[in-house]
Order: structure tokens, then C-alpha cells, then sequence
């Protein structure tokens, strides 16, 4: 579904990606861990076409997206219900509004049916009672969950991408938002989750790939990740063994 | 050594490319109300905001402006007894001149400021990509619009400004200046030829879409948070000020040439 083939991507003189290679299938559900600034939106990015690589290859669905035109990039970008930072809700709009802007742009749904859809999605995250608010009434909990509604509101993708989804979150609100894209995974549906919260990753997803200065420096699977060695990832570690002391 | 001249190369390129989006910007931004889809609701939106928002302040500021002035040539004209010629001075300086400038230069500094904060935000919060996500295109969406608003609403504005500078004017001649009102007003009139009105009333229309296009391309390349976005706003306003008396003084030798006056 998404295969890097040594990317390298540049912000003028600043280097964030270097050589980076990694494919992702349909029905994986990956974590993308590392601090920040380390270039981990800028993987998500390039992944739906927001940005081009300086060097290297991206191909989505067996297909190389570098130099597709805006046009060519909207049929590929469908494959994906993205959830960007803090929600990325539109603030003019209320949250029906929202989410039923792929609906009102994109299909010649009535109105009737758009309020049914958007009622629908809005009881999936548990927030039907907010469909009048605006979006400067919701707590940093409700946005992701309303933005999660709207991305599931545009269309039939194939796989989700969520851009730290749980930042900011408080645990009760961290786990509301975990419980959500596990259950959106379950029918096999994949996912790619961006995120600094080990103790969050370590919930949703079965495989981890870790950036650190533009590099990957470790991709494995959930139990690897857990057993790793490696120096780089102590910080990560620490605070995932204390989880699993907890528990 | 090398590695300067590498960073001196990469930074051409940037200012290359900017440009070049900037004109793409421009052009694609006016012409995306040939295309469908229209979005007419966020146009009336916009215009809303940039007309009717800016109302007060323009009155207001084109007021006094009138009042400076005629205040000002009252004091010189009436050493030199020329004092009836209040009216027709002003008129000519309102309407060729001060009027669109000092009106583009209030629209700048609400309307372009708003729209490159607003537009900023918009790029730090994601919006703008969810948009992409969503297929939609943001020129057509965020920037067509907010350009065709203040190419409609900044003419508007210019117009009802120069009636009240000319207000503002007869106040203080007939008041404080102690002159004529039919002097003041058949003066004023009197600059009311083809030539000047024409000359008064290309220029709203230009300077509306220089700052339209200023202001979007100027908040769409907003990078770096809060800093970044006071940066954007910044640097809308100080740009769309400076293009504005540059195209002012262009157009003005531009349009004296076509209209015949000799200089």
C-alpha cells in the first residue's frame, strides 16, 4: 500500500528525512515513534502528496506519486482517512457542518440523508449531543473525535493515518481516542499512527518504526520493540516498562 | 566556503520559486471564478467582511482626512486670497489621489492583515491540508474569493470615502474657514471631469487585488507557529503598504499620460 524507497526530504537547508525506505500494507497497523522535530508529520505528509521528496520514490497502490499533479494526487488521497493534529476542524464551521463537508462537496446526498450520515458517524465517537457546537466549545478530546468522524465521512479508504492524535490528552481522553482506533481497525482496515506517546502506540499498534534525525532507526514488530536493546530507544523503553510494571 | 555559496544557491532558488508561486497565486486566484465549482457563499462571506466590516473605519478615517486637508489649504490659500479655491483642491487631491490611497491603505492594513492571519492559521492548524485531503482546492476555495471581495468591495469603499472626505471638507470650509457653501460645492464640482473620476477609480481595483493577493500568498506560506503568524501578518501589511504607493505613483504617471495631462 505505501513503500518508501530511500526518500530524502529537505525544508531549504534543514534535512529532516534522509534515505529513508520502509512499505506499509493495507491491514497493517503501524505506530511511526520519535521526537519531535524528528520528521514524523513530514512521513504523513509525503505520503498523501502534501509535500514532494527532494529524492527517492513514493508509491501508493503500486503507484508513484512524485510528480502527480493535484488532480492525479485526489483519487490517491481518497485512499486514506486522515486525521491531522489537534483535528484540523474547520472553525468557522460548526461540527455538523464539519463533517458533513465531504458529503455537501462531493455527493448529491439531500439534506435528509446528510443529517442521517453525520448523526450516524457523530453516535460512532460518541459525540451526537455536539452537533450544533462549534468547534471553539470542544475540549482537545471532542476534536479528535469529531475529526476521526469527518475523516470517516469522506470516504471509503483503505487505510487511516493519524497525525498524534492523542497529544495534548489527558489519560482519560488518550484512551477514549485508543479505543476508537482500535475498534475503526477491526475489520481489517489498517492504520499508520504519528505519534510521541510510546504508552499510546503501544495499544493500537502491532508493528513500530522509530525516526531519529531523519533516519529510521528501528522497525519492527510489537514484541521487538519491547525486547530492543537498543540505546537509542531507552527513553521510549523507560517509559513503556513503567507502564508494564503498572500492569 | 563551499557550503556558503550551497546555502547562497538554495536561498536564489527559494526566492525564485516564491516568486513564481506568488504570480501562479495571482492568475489562478482571479481566474478560478471561470471554473466551477463557485463558491459564492464563502464570495459574499468575504465580501461581508471586507465591505461592510471595514465601513466604519473608512468613514471615520476618511473623514478627518478631508477635515486635515481642507484645513490645511484654508490656512495657505486665504495668505494668498485664493481661499475659493478650497473646494476644487481638495476635490482634486480627494478623488485623484489621496482618496483611493489612503482607503487601500485602511483596507490593507484590517482586511489583508485578517485575511493572512486568518489564512496563517489556517496552514498551522492543518486546515488548509485537510482540504487538499478532501480534494478541494484551497486557491479556489480560500483565495478566489477573499480576491474577488476586494477587487468589488475596495472600489465601493473608495467611493463612499471620497463623499465623506468631501463632507469632512465642506465642514471645515464653511465652519472653520468661514467660506461659501454653493462656492465650496460648485468648486468641488467642477473637478468632477472624466479625466479625474477615471483616474480615481481605476486604481481601487487594482490595489484591491494586489492586496488580496499579497495578503493570501503571504499567509499560505506561513511557517512557525505564533512567531511565524506575526511574522505573516507583519509582513502582509508592510508589503501591501509598500505596493500600494509604488502602483500608486505608476499607475498615476500611466493614466496622466493616457488622459493627455502634461506634467
Amino acid at each position: 500500500m505505501i513503500e518508501f524507497d530511500r526518500v530524502s526530504f529537505s525544508y531549504g537547508t534543514r534535512r529532516i528525512l534522509k534515505d529513508v525506505s520502509f512499505s506499509i500494507n493495507a491491514d497493517e497497523r503501524v505506530a511511526i515513534l520519535g521526537e519531535s522535530g524528528g520528521g514524523k508529520t513530514t512521513v504523513l505528509k509525503l505520503i498523501l502528496g502534501l509535500i514532494r521528496p527532494n529524492a527517492g520514490g513514493i508509491i501508493i497502490d503500486e503507484m508513484e506519486i512524485n510528480d502527480k499533479t493535484e488532480d492525479e494526487l485526489r483519487p490517491i488521497r481518497m485512499k486514506f482517512s486522515v486525521v491531522f493534529q489537534e483535528g484540523a476542524l474547520f472553525d468557522s464551521l460548526s461540527v455538523k457542518e464539519n463533517v458533513a463537508f465531504y458529503l455537501r462537496e462531493y455527493t448529491r446526498m439531500s439534506e435528509e440523508e446528510i443529517n442521517q450520515k453525520v448523526k450516524e458517524l457523530l453516535r460512532m465517537v460518541g459525540l451526537e449531543h455536539a452537533m450544533e457546537m462549534i468547534p471553539e466549545e470542544l475540549s482537545g478530546g471532542m476534536h479528535r473525535r469529531v475529526a476521526i468522524a469527518r475523516s470517516l465521512a469522506a470516504f471509503e479508504s483503505k487505510m487511516f493515518l493519524y497525525d498524534e492524535p492523542t497529544a495534548g490528552l489527558d489519560p482519560a481522553n488518550s484512551d477514549i481516542i485508543c479505543g476508537l482506533i482500535h475498534d475503526l481497525s477491526k475489520n481489517g482496515k489498517g492504520f499508520v499512527i504519528i505519534t510521541q506517546k510510546v504508552t499510546d502506540a503501544i495499544k493500537v499498534a502491532d508493528r513500530f518504526m522509530v525516526l531519529k534525525e531523519g533516519m529510521i532507526i528501528f522497525d519492527g514488530q510489537k514484541e521487538q520493540f519491547i525486547r530492543t536493546t537498543l540505546p537509542e530507544l531507552r527513553i521510549f523503553l523507560s517509559e513503556l516498562n513503567l507502564i508494564l510494571k503498572d500492569q | 566556503m563551499i557550503g556558503e555559496m550551497e546555502k547562497e544557491i538554495i536561498k536564489l532558488k527559494e526566492l525564485v520559486s516564491e516568486l513564481q508561486d506568488f504570480y501562479f497565486l495571482s492568475i489562478r486566484g482571479l481566474l478560478g471564478l471561470m471554473r466551477k465549482p463557485f463558491y459564492f457563499k464563502d464570495t459574499i462571506e468575504q465580501m461581508d467582511y471586507a465591505g461592510a466590516g471595514s465601513f466604519v473605519i473608512v468613514l471615520l478615517v476618511s473623514f478627518f482626512l478631508g477635515m486635515a486637508l481642507s484645513l490645511q489649504l484654508s490656512a495657505e490659500l486665504s495668505r494668498v486670497g485664493l481661499k475659493m479655491y478650497t473646494g476644487s483642491i481638495v476635490g482634486v487631491s480627494i478623488v485623484r489621489e489621496l482618496g483611493p490611497v489612503v482607503t487601500a491603505l485602511v483596507f490593507a492594513g484590517r482586511v489583508g492583515s485578517g485575511m493572512a492571519s486568518e489564512l496563517g492559521s489556517m496552514i498551522l492548524g492543518h486546515q488548509v491540508d485537510t482540504l487538499r485531503v478532501f480534494g478541494v482546492d484551497p486557491l479556489k476555495k480560500l483565495v478566489t474569493p477573499r480576491i474577488w471581495s476586494s477587487i468589488v468591495m475596495l472600489p465601493v469603499l473608495t467611493i463612499i470615502g471620497d463623499a465623506i472626505s468631501l463632507l469632512g471638507g465642506y465642514f471645515i470650509a464653511v465652519y472653520v474657514s468661514h467660506q461659501s457653501s454653493t462656492v465650496y460645492w460648485s468648486s468641488v464640482r467642477e473637478v468632477f471631469t472624466f479625466e479625474n473620476v477615471f483616474a480615481g477609480a481605476v486604481k481601487p481595483f487594482l490595489f484591491g487585488y494586489l492586496i488580496a493577493c499579497i495578503s493570501c500568498y503571504t499567509g499560505l506560506s506561513t511557517r512557525g507557529g505564533a512567531r511565524g503568524l506575526r511574522r505573516t501578518t507583519t509582513r502582509a501589511v508592510v508589503i501591501s503598504f509598500i505596493m500600494i504607493i509604488v502602483a500608486d505613483f505608476i499607475l498615476t504617471r500611466i493614466l496622466l499620460y493616457i488622459l493627455g495631462f502634461s506634467v
